[in-house]
């Protein structure tokens, strides 16, 4: 059987972050990898690509991730998104979640908890 | 990080030469630490015994501790305790200053009263110091004169010199803090924090410290402010802003900030400039209060 490829969204506009993540994701399963640096494009690309996961920094330009991770749900309810930012408050995991968010990483991250995403959201019943 | 506050302070004070301290510092690992300079630095014994003990040592086959306790100087307990207490980095230093006949033993017991007095660092405070507890020093020899946030940004500083110390280098050293009216940056990442409180935070060094400091963060080599090293120091600081913004708000305090950017040659005013010695250059960290 094939190796199954997940399409992923990583939406940061740190380009450092974004090699950063694809690095440590590329160790855990195959994957095609899409990008966007802001909530806009991240939203844009979503609605054209169809990923089978979106991991989304918070505090990025033009519209912030909670707005981006509003307005992907919307499109697609079914959407699964996964925070990955540096700004865990108290005040932006309630509002992740509210959005819809079905995960929070605080940034920075450590391998187990990619792995531990990629095992509940990708590679289910593995 | 206290070796280095302490190798200053003895430099400041006359004890030795920068070319004395440099050529220390190179030798402290593979510095033997004695008892002497150990029962000294936590004042059990004098200089003064501890060179009657040496004296004594020469007539019998005896060792320091043994001799210490025999003369009455030391108890057991406080023998058993200076056996098993840390390789401090400021004694080490000591001991090579000593080894070296730069200081002689009084000095280092003079030097090292004065230190506590100067500072005035109580003997808990001391244990803390010298075990490079970031916070304790920080406290100690950080001010933030007429700053309306003093403990928060002490607090700030200390959590920005452990994620240097974390990510970028082991032997970072927080130096002084300067209030100034205006400061010419060369290259600086900038973030705003935004709430109660409001803050423009900004990571500021010259284009060789910029790009080393990127490149260590990046865990890779770069060689010039391009668009990776630009996007290495902002994710720093976007990093450390976000962990200091998840303390804050543990504590009930809910701040915002905005995405970090990265200008080159801009002025900043009214701001305190805080310098950070690294391993290959200086990196200031500036905050202004709105």
């Amino acid at each position: 059987m094939a190796k199954e490829t997940f399409k992923v969204l990583i939406c940061d506009d740190s380009i450092l972050v974004r090699k950063k993540l694809k690095e440590a994701l590329s160790a855990l399963a195959s994957f095609e990898f899409l990008e966007a640096g802001d909530g806009q494009t991240a939203i844009d690309v979503y609605k054209k690509e169809r990923p089978d996961l979106v991991f989304m920094d918070l505090v990025i330009p033009v519209k912030d991730g909670i707005t981006a991770v509003k307005e992907i749900k919307e499109f697609d309810n079914d959407a699964l998104v996964v925070i990955a930012s540096s700004s865990g408050t108290q005040e932006n995991l309630k509002k992740a979640i509210k959005a819809g968010a079905v995960e929070f990483i605080q940034k920075p991250w450590e391998q187990e908890q990619l792995s531990n995403v990629v095992k509940k959201f990708l590679k289910k019943g593995e | 990080m206290f070796t280095q506050y302490f190798g200053n302070y003895l430099l400041n004070k006359g004890y030795l030469t920068a070319e004395q301290l440099h050529d220390a510092l190179e030798e402290i690992k593979d510095a033997r630490l004695k008892l002497g300079v150990l029962a000294v630095n936590a004042g059990y014994m004098t200089a003064e015994q501890t060179e009657e003990v040496n004296e004594a040592q020469k007539k019998y086959d005896k060792r320091f501790g043994e001799l210490a306790i025999e003369m009455g100087y030391l108890t057991e307990e406080q023998l058993k305790e200076l056996l098993s207490s840390q390789k401090y980095g400021h004694l080490l230093l000591s001991q090579v200053l000593v080894d070296k006949g730069i200081m002689t033993l009084s000095e280092f017991e003079k030097a090292i009263n004065e230190y506590k007095r100067d500072y005035s660092i109580s003997d808990k405070e001391f244990e803390a110091i010298q075990s490079d507890d970031v916070n304790e020093i920080i406290n100690k020899f950080i001010k933030f004169e007429g700053s309306k946030n003093e403990k928060l940004l002490k607090d700030y500083i200390a959590l920005f010199a452990r994620n240097l110390i974390r990510f970028i280098d082991r032997d970072a050293v927080i130096k002084e803090v300067s209030k100034l009216e205006v400061y010419d940056c060369q290259f600086a990442a900038k973030q705003d924090i935004s709430g109660a409180i409001v803050l423009t935070t900004y990571i500021e060094a010259d284009e060789n410290a910029f790009i080393q400091f990127a490149s260590k963060y990046a865990e890779e080599e770069l060689s010039s402010v391009d668009e990776m090293a630009e996007a290495s120091v902002g994710e720093f600081l976007n990093l450390h802003n976000g962990i200091f913004l998840v303390n804050l708000s543990n504590q009930g305090i809910e701040l915002k900030m905005t995405p970090q950017e990265v200008f080159k040659d801009i002025k900043v005013e009214k701001l305190f400039k805080v310098s950070a010695e690294l391993s290959f250059g200086c990196v200031n960290i500036l905050i202004q209060e709105h």
